[in-house]
């Protein structure tokens, strides 16, 4: 379950780093027209001479500077608006700790975003709930977020906090692939003659040539990520090959909506016995069983690997390491890895993000809190068509234009200046993320897009030459282009359905984790020859657990997502 | 603990030794000061080491953080039943008693030895050289520590280079060393002494300073060479101490350590890295189970003092020097 926290902590990272690097796109002037009521309440609070307040508010995902919200020109503003100011503190150390001594303590922050130990707080009793309060005060967050309300409610049906991973508006597909996909250096498209891959044996058959070809440059065929929780990496393949979004350890059918795990099903065979080939034939790299993360990273920029499976967020310190260099010097751009669709045999791919919704992070109101009237309010006022401009883009002259045509758009110069020290000083770095919001991939009533590193204009301005070289020769504009639109997916990501503390799911995927991660370094490190005999052992371990009522379990919750959604 | 002048003066003072709870009192107000001096000492004690216990009642219930204690779910044992009947349990009990046995016996080998070698070194220059080289693993962190024992075994590390070199491998069939679980136990014991090794030295050489050097002499003028002296002189003069030092580590002995076997293992050694802390963290902290965490915390506490009782005992038997 740590992985999928992660990737939400990942999702906001990616998404802050996307909103500072790309810049330009094209503009809103009007946007202002759809904010609706709340603007009316704005209005008044800004009439009424209010007294200022500082509240606290704790980040446990995200690692910055402490500091307080007035100090940044988007708090300013907001705090001009509202009269109120946040002491915002980070995580420092380890989570669990952090929040275990807070629960013991029974003192909370006013405002807090516990990230993976948000079923702790929940356990703890510390947020308040939220019903009466947006009632009260939230017109727009009804707006934002009526349609999950549903889906928000606790077991007792009250809500106790905003998730981020709302969408307003139009749904607008990131460009880049952040998500889950096949990678392998540019170098051996352009050698192949970039040809389309679209099964695993295919991609196995370009490795293969390609390190045959240049013997002589020690290369590594395959490398997979295995460390810790991030050993889905690993695990996950299997489903998407078979043509699935990343629902975790399941697999969901879309007819029957039955969740199927899929650790010991034919499909996970296939791909180990895949590996297992690949391991005989020396590409690939045994050392993936015991590499720590900072050891996989290193590979990666080391040239030497030509491919491997991982999910975008995941190694994108190698990546934009790569990047860089190849933005300094052109001839480097064959290092630099290339997204691949791959399937088992061609199917449909499913490795784009439905427009999903994670109901198991987000920012809530405790019962320390002294007046959760403001609060709510400020957080209302944050959700206005202006304000997610102001969040997101910045301010019109100062961090984006506007063109004739209403498109949202940064210049170059812009773009070079919000860096990550302007981040700091604007305060894109505090609110562009973990503040309620309109979510990535939402739009504005004019059709920009919120986020900046998904507006098509800024994304085009971020490539390089190379870039378009290739993305030409496969007739795309996008990397996303490459893939399968996604499937609607109203539970998605299924990983995301709480659970409780210590309950049988839980124990059930520890388990699960413990099982593969060390049956899956035998299965593929074994003589071809004793493949089936090592399998045959691993399927008795796995069938010791009580899968059937994992399966059961997730089954019943995607099935009442699926109401919920309806 | 009564103070000699105390008694004289008394003595002088009453000649009929008060009893009883009248002694009592007035020994309690002529030493008021020392009583007052170990005040904050007891009072530390016992809100840092006894109060805790309390504690333990979480070990009984099902805990929930927000609720009140009356509040709580009573389980009774259920909690240790998840412990002990758990087939891992056993493994991992295992592997912390072998680590930590290999660690005890590991770690005092070779801390003695080093510590007579170093004591025979006559040039201070080369034993301060020596000292230091081997205290300085001790100060790495084991995070480093096991990057370092990490890359040192990887396939592309020295230890495979060197096999390579020597022709004892082919190209290609290079060890995955920490893959293998039957390893972990010796890549352990070769870590840790590595790095504590020098540390441990420090309270034997402190030790052998103690002996008198006449006992030196003696045993020379004897007809003793260098061996028969560090046999008969040294190692005698410094066996209180060892044993010391060993009925104190006996009780130790569930505490295999928690950094190496958490950040060298992986899945395919964990059979034999798991141990009782690592497997306490998955299945407890990590899920918000504190009680059975705490069970778990409740039996290493339990053995470890029966264990410490036991070597105590069994040293006091044996006419040795003990704890208490």
């Amino acid at each position: 379950m740590t992985k999928k926290l992660l990737f939400i902590c990942m999702a906001a990272f990616m998404v802050i780093t996307a909103a500072c690097s790309n810049n330009n796109n094209g503009g809103d002037t009007k946007t202002s027209n759809s904010t609706n009521t709340p603007k009316e309440t704005a209005a008044e609070e800004t009439t009424k001479p209010v007294e200022k307040v500082t509240f606290s508010y704790f980040n446990g995902v995200a690692a910055a500077k402490d500091t307080n919200s007035n100090e940044t020109t988007i708090g300013k503003i907001l705090e001009d608006q509202t009269g109120v100011n946040f002491k915002i503190e980070h995580l420092v150390g380890d989570l669990n700790t952090k929040i275990g001594t807070m629960i013991a303590s029974n003192a909370y922050p006013d405002v807090m975003l516990p990230d993976a130990a948000i079923d702790k707080i929940l356990d703890a009793g510390a947020f308040i709930a939220l019903d009466d309060l947006i009632e009260q005060y939230g017109p727009n967050i009804k707006r934002v977020y009526g349609s999950y309300f549903n889906q928000m409610k606790a077991e007792d049906g009250k809500i106790y906090f905003l998730p981020f991973s709302n969408t307003v508006g139009e749904y607008i597909p990131d460009p880049n692939i952040n998500q889950g996909a096949f990678w392998i250096q540019r170098r051996v498209l352009k050698e192949a003659g970039y040809p389309e891959i679209k099964t695993l044996d295919a991609y196995f058959d370009l490795i293969k040539n390609f390190v045959e070809k240049h013997k002589d440059e020690d290369l590594t065929g395959m490398v997979s990520l295995t460390h810790d929780w991030r050993f889905f990496a690993t695990s996950n393949p299997p489903n998407h090959l078979a043509g699935y979004p990343n629902d975790g350890n399941v697999i969901v059918d879309m007819t029957t909506f039955d969740a199927k795990t899929y650790a010991a099903d034919d499909n996970t065979k296939r791909w180990l016995q895949k590996l297992n080939e690949l391991n005989a034939d020396n590409l690939f790299d045994k050392a993936s069983f015991v590499d720590n993360y900072d050891q996989y990273l290193a590979k990666l920029t080391s040239h030497k690997v030509v491919g491997f499976f991982d999910y975008g967020w995941q190694f994108s310190n190698a990546q934009n390491a790569l990047k860089d260099a190849a933005k300094q010097d052109p001839t480097q751009d064959d290092f630099v890895y290339f997204p691949l669709p791959v399937t088992f045999d061609g199917q449909k791919d499913q490795y784009l993000d439905p427009p999903g919704f994670v109901k198991n992070r987000g920012l809530g109101i405790t019962k320390s809190a002294k007046d959760p009237a403001r609060i709510i309010q400020y957080l209302d006022n944050l959700l206005t068509d202006e304000n997610q401009i102001l969040q997101r883009w910045g301010i019109k002259g100062d961090t984006f234009e506007v063109d004739d045509k209403g498109r949202m758009y940064r210049t170059a110069e812009q773009i070079v200046k919000i860096d990550e020290s302007f981040n700091e000083k604007f305060g894109f770095k505090y609110y562009s993320w973990n503040w309620p919001l309109y979510g990535n991939g939402s739009s504005l009533p004019d059709g920009n897009s919120v986020a900046p590193g998904l507006q098509p204009e800024v994304f085009q301005m971020s490539l390089t030459n190379e870039d378009k070289t290739i993305l030409e020769k496969y007739g795309v504009k996008t990397y996303a282009e490459l893939f399968a639109a996604p499937d609607d997916r109203p539970w998605y990501p299924a990983w995301g359905i709480p659970k409780e503390q210590g309950s049988e799911q839980q124990i059930w995927e520890t388990k699960k984790d413990e099982i593969t991660k060390k049956y899956f370094p035998k299965l593929v490190l074994a003589k071809p020859a004793d493949f089936e005999k090592v399998w045959t052992e691993y399927i008795t371990a796995f069938g010791k657990l009580d899968t059937a009522a994992y399966e059961s379990w997730t089954t019943t919750e995607v099935k009442k997502l699926i109401e919920a959604a309806k | 603990m009564e103070s000699k002048p105390t008694m004289t003066t008394s003595n002088l003072v009453l000649p009929k030794k008060p009893t009883g709870l009248k002694r009592f009192a007035m020994k309690l107000l002529e030493q008021r000061v020392l009583v007052l001096m170990s005040i904050p000492f007891l009072a530390w004690l016992f809100i840092f080491k006894y109060m805790p216990l309390w504690g333990w009642t979480i070990a009984f219930q099902d805990y929930k953080p927000a609720k009140s204690f009356g509040e709580q779910k009573w389980v009774g044992f259920d909690h240790f039943q998840f412990l002990f009947q758990d087939e891992r349990f056993i493994r991992v009990l295992r592997n912390t008693l072998a680590m930590s046995g290999i660690n005890l016996v590991l770690g005092f080998v070779t801390a003695i030895t080093l510590a007579l070698l170093l004591n025979e070194v006559r040039k201070v220059a080369f034993k301060r050289i020596v000292q230091t080289v081997s205290y300085l693993p001790h100060f790495i962190s084991w995070v480093v520590a096991a990057s370092i024992i990490q890359t040192t075994l990887s396939p592309d590390g020295i230890i495979n280079e060197m096999l390579l070199w020597f022709g004892f491998l082919e190209k290609g069939e290079e060890i995955l060393f920490l893959g293998i679980p039957e390893y972990f136990w010796g890549i352990f014991g070769a870590g840790s002494v590595w790095k504590d090794v020098g540390w441990n030295t420090i309270v034997y050489l402190a030790a052998m300073t103690m002996i008198d050097p006449a006992q030196y002499e003696a045993a020379e003028m004897d007809g003793a060479g260098r061996i028969k002296r560090m046999w008969y002189v040294t190692l005698p003069g410094i066996k209180p101490v060892i044993i010391v030092l060993l009925i104190m580590n006996i009780g130790y002995l569930l505490e295999s350590g928690f950094e190496p076997q958490y950040l060298l293992g992986n899945g395919m050694n964990i059979d034999y890295s798991e141990n009782l802390d690592i497997f306490v963290l998955k299945y407890g902290i990590a899920q918000g189970n504190y009680s059975l965490s705490i069970a778990g915390g409740m039996f290493k506490t339990i053995i470890s003092f029966i264990l410490l009782f036991a070597a105590n005992n069994l040293a006091k038997r044996m006419g040795e020097s003990r704890l208490f």
